[in-house]
């Protein structure tokens, strides 16, 4: 067999530097060129994103209502804690969010590799082109894509109820049945989305050298074959990239939610940060509202922890 | 100038691999573009379905079955859209608070990038990897301190509160990194040597080797800001400073009615154009860098 190795990510790196044979000197004076090179950019991400995250942590221990000032805040201690565990509507929004961040992930993760896969090997034309409508979707506003998909589900009027009335399927009541109403969002998700994963999927195939290719054709390996024992293993750093984007992008859905269905019907597409902006700007409730910013946060921090331990499992 | 040029990554290689034979079994080929056109109509439709609502008149409109094409097609739910509410007006604001972020952006992180990718200090790496963390945080989690610190600095309601906490931050960083620890030592130390002090040598000899990344993360800024929906929901107050997107939305929730609906999806048109046109005029550059954004992570 050929060596099986992958070329360097930078491949195609003008004439490369010779990096490692650099010590790391330090050239005398350079300190003040870094600090203040640095300083613009870090205290803005100090002050507005490091300081409230500490923020967050301090406040949900405490009871504050945001239309007092900050000064009336009380310690509570794990009270907002416990108190979100009791409500079975904050409960449910945590299981609505792992479900709509589940199942986007399972439709997403496959599909844009099936459609890079596409977009990559075989000889056809206007694949460019095709790359490129797939993304746009990506840059336009969520609300107006929230206008559009919200006239496609229209009943009656919309056009894919009449798809599915013209081959005779009754259409559900997507958002304004409760079964119906989350996947209604996922699928408007991953149609936003998917472009903006494929284009990292193939930069990913790009990296997998042809010989290997060459080489499993030699050994007889079909197509199938050769998807399955060198393109996804070796696809597995964009593979777990593009899982922990999608994560990362859909655990933090709020737009369509808080635009079309306000958490219904019957509360079945109530997620945590509908329910975080919620508690805090309608009712007030800064504590409980920071409870569950940083459980939302915990569940980032966990899902990050097993994504990364996946990554260095399979690495070997 | 400099020898080194700007590197192409490349997004597709000359010759594609698996499967591929002398020639093709036609049927093969035939069902090749047909999954490429379901492809591609997953993406049109609903932009289709966009554009051809907003010309239909609402009694037809309101047809059941719709129509898949507007029978006489008219411009008045554009018209009412911009003068119902204060499109343009807001257009200006858009322009303005993400022009604002894009740009801000764009020098705070080529800077630090350039820190963080040339110079060598103890904790470097630690402190470049503690920024990237920050890029997993997503703002709804820091949306009710932040809140209470832009508007105890007197700023809510103000473009400069709007823009603020946007005005940096690590995804930017992290991709200047990238790119610039793709440019020889050699060329800095070159412009050293030469008595170039750490300004210059980021502005005349940094910068335009960096034209992808620039684009790219330009593109990237602008439409993140346009489109950023919770937070100037969180903080604007007046409708004179709102951006597109809660203009759209007073459009929307204030004609909830049906026979309106053809003058919502106009204004969901007119508020995704500027975005859109941003994106097909850098479309080429801009998907590299994305790719290349990809690869580097």
């Amino acid at each position: 067999m050929t060596t099986l190795q992958t070329p360097p990510a930078t491949a195609g790196a003008p004439a490369a530097a010779p990096r490692a044979s650099r010590p790391a000197r330090r050239r005398r004076g350079q300190g003040r060129w870094s600090a203040l090179f640095l300083s613009p950019a870090l205290l803005i991400i100090g002050v507005f994103t490091l300081i409230p995250m500490l923020m967050t942590v301090w406040i949900s221990f405490h009871r504050w209502s945001m239309f007092t000032p900050i000064t009336e805040m009380s310690w509570v201690g794990l009270d907002n804690y416990g108190r979100l565990f009791a409500d079975s509507a904050r409960v449910q929004a945590i299981w609505n969010t792992v479900a709509y961040v589940g199942l986007s992930a399972l439709i997403t993760v496959p599909l844009a590799l099936l459609v890079a896969l596409l977009l990559y090997f075989p000889k056809i034309k206007g694949k460019g082109v095709v790359r490129v409508i797939l993304f746009a979707t990506y840059v336009i506003p969520t609300i107006a894509i929230v206008i559009i998909w919200g006239n496609i589900y229209a009943p009656g009027y919309g056009p894919l109820s009449a798809m599915l009335g013209a081959v005779g399927i009754p259409a559900p009541g997507w958002l304004s049945d409760p079964s119906w109403a989350l996947v209604s969002l996922v699928i408007f998700n991953v149609w936003q989305m998917l472009g903006y994963y494929v284009i990292l999927l193939i930069a990913g195939l790009t990296q997998i050298s042809e010989e290997l290719y060459e080489a499993a054709k030699i050994d007889g390996a079909g197509i199938v074959r050769q998807t399955w024992s060198i393109t996804i293993p070796l696809l597995r750093p964009s593979l777990v990239f593009v899982a922990l984007m999608t994560f990362i992008n859909s655990i933090q859905v709020f737009d369509p939610i808080y635009l079309l269905t306000q958490g219904g019907p019957a509360n079945s597409t109530n997620v945590v940060s509908f329910e975080i902006q919620r508690t805090a700007f309608q009712y007030g409730m800064a504590g409980e509202s920071s409870a569950l910013a940083v459980s939302l946060f915990m569940m980032i921090v966990v899902a990050g922890a097993v994504l990364g331990m996946v990554m260095k499992g399979r690495k070997r | 100038m400099t020898a080194v040029t700007e590197k192409p990554i490349p997004v597709e290689r000359a010759r594609p691999v698996p499967g591929r034979r002398r020639r093709r079994n036609p049927w093969t080929t035939a069902l090749l573009y047909a999954l490429l056109a379901v492809v591609v109509l997953i993406p049109l439709f609903p932009l289709y379905w966009l554009v051809i609502s907003a010309f239909k008149t609402p009694a037809e409109f309101a047809q059941i079955p719709p129509t898949w094409f507007p029978a006489s097609p008219t411009i008045d739910p554009t018209v009412t859209a911009l003068t119902e509410v204060p499109f343009l007006q807001s257009m200006m604001n858009s322009i303005i608070i993400a022009g604002g972020c894009t740009i801000s952006v764009l020098v705070t992180s080529i800077f630090a990038g350039y820190v963080f990718a040339k110079h060598h200090f103890r904790g470097r790496d630690l402190l470049f990897w503690s920024v990237v963390a920050t890029m997993f945080l997503p703002p709804i989690v820091t949306l009710v301190p932040l809140y209470y610190l832009v508007s105890s600095m007197g700023l809510s309601d103000t473009y400069l509160g709007v823009m603020l906490p946007w005005l940096a931050n690590a995804f930017g960083i992290f991709l200047m990194r990238q790119f610039i620890m793709d440019i020889p030592d050699e060329l800095i130390e070159a412009a050293r040597l030469d008595g170039a002090g750490e300004f210059r040598i980021v502005w005349q000899f940094v910068v335009p080797l960096l034209k992808p990344a620039i684009v790219t993360l330009a593109v990237f800024m602008f439409v993140y800001s346009w489109n950023n929906f919770l937070w100037p929901l969180s903080i604007l107050r007046s409708d004179a400073l709102y951006p597109v997107v809660l203009t759209l939305n007073r459009l929307m929730s204030y004609t909830m009615s049906f026979e309106y609906q053809n003058v919502v999806l106009a204004g969901a048109l007119i508020a995704s154009l500027p975005t859109l046109i941003v994106f097909i005029v850098t479309q080429r550059v801009f998907v590299q860098g994305i790719a290349a954004s990809g690869i580097k992570g």
